[in-house]
């Protein structure tokens, strides 16, 4: 049930949904893995939405070079842990949700509770051991991914709904080699507000998401592709009896 | 015949963001890969490994599906198809 206040924060955006709509939003528990470059706008936009609970976790702290793309961080918060900052801004952008934040390195030992009974789970990582990680996750758990990544003036994003669409591994069987992306803050800002719009259309009940689609997202030609993906037969990750 | 080449991310800088690259016909898949080899050049380091083999996390597409690693000296390509051969970006 939303309150007077909702009604009004919201009224722009209930004539596309309904005040049902809004109700689910409010009702969704959205996790958030990264506070960096995806994880802002991602954030920042499901928290002005109306996601009823933001669960978000980073380990780093705020340093000078990320300000030209994490949007939540500001010069005066170098130093912070990102998690509690983002937490702040998330707070002050919308009072009527509740955000959790969490100033962890996700790995094996903590996932689980981290997702917990979350709706969903948003890669907002910045490497791909952890994005496996959360594939697995939300394979084990039957929670969907959504995922995203970004290098330069380049992204990509897919959906990931367990047992039905291709899994990241049967996307991106190999991790790319480590490296530190050269990044302008466009690009993840791109990627991420797509990630949102995912986000948003699944807590909605919305048809035609990005599962078993790979979008490519090109910011020097202005292209965006979309690539069906298919599940591999032999995925480590998703096929069943070739568990690894 | 002539094949359609889509590059994206880092091999967009190297291969150029969509290329035609002219090819016998009934050429195979790896036919067409040793043709992007020599237009990388010096940089196919980036996308091939020292046996000129693609290296593991490349992403290579005909018409939109998946081509198979095993299936690269195989699959036999047509006048007006597209090839897609991207790098996953890992940032955040």
């Amino acid at each position: 049930m939303l309150t007077e206040q909702e009604r009004e924060r919201y009224a722009r955006q209930i004539p596309l949904f309904g005040e049902e709509g809004q109700d689910r939003l409010k009702g969704a528990k959205v996790f958030i893995a990264g506070a960096g470059g995806l994880g802002c706008p991602i954030a920042l936009y499901l928290a002005v939405a109306g996601v009823g609970e933001i669960r978000i976790a980073d380990r780093d702290t705020v340093e000078r070079t990320n300000l030209n793309r994490q949007v939540l961080h500001r010069e005066s918060d170098i130093g912070e842990l990102k998690a509690r900052s983002a937490e702040a801004k998330l707070r002050e952008a919308n009072p009527d949700i509740h955000v959790k934040a969490f100033a962890t390195t996700i790995d094996e030992t903590n996932v689980r509770h981290l997702v917990d009974d979350a709706d969903l789970i948003v890669d907002a990582m910045d490497n791909f051991p952890t994005r496996y990680l959360l594939n697995r996750e939300a394979l084990q758990s039957g929670v969907p991914l959504v995922h995203g990544a970004i290098r330069g003036f380049d992204g990509q994003a897919t959906t990931i709904i367990p047992g039905r669409t291709a899994c990241l591994e049967c996307i991106f069987p190999e991790a790319p080699p480590a490296e530190v992306c050269p990044v302008v803050g466009t690009t993840p800002g791109v990627i991420g507000l797509i990630q949102a719009n995912e986000v948003i259309k699944y807590l909605l009940g919305k048809e035609d998401l990005l599962a078993g689609r790979l979008l490519l997202w090109d910011g020097l030609a202005t292209t965006l592709e979309t690539y069906t993906v298919e599940r591999r037969p032999d995925c480590p990750a998703c096929s069943p009896g070739v568990r690894s | 015949m002539k094949v359609r080449v889509k590059a994206f991310a880092r091999f967009r800088e190297i291969l150029g963001s969509d290329l035609s690259i002219d090819l016998p016909d009934g050429a195979v898949m790896a036919t067409a890969l040793s043709a992007l080899r020599d237009i990388a050049g010096d940089e196919s380091g980036i996308i091939f490994d020292e046996d000129g083999a693609l290296r593991a996390h490349v992403i290579l597409m005909r018409n939109g599906k998946r081509v198979k690693r095993s299936d690269l000296d195989t699959l036999v390509l047509a006048d007006g198809d597209e090839v897609a051969i991207f790098p996953p970006v890992a940032g955040g």
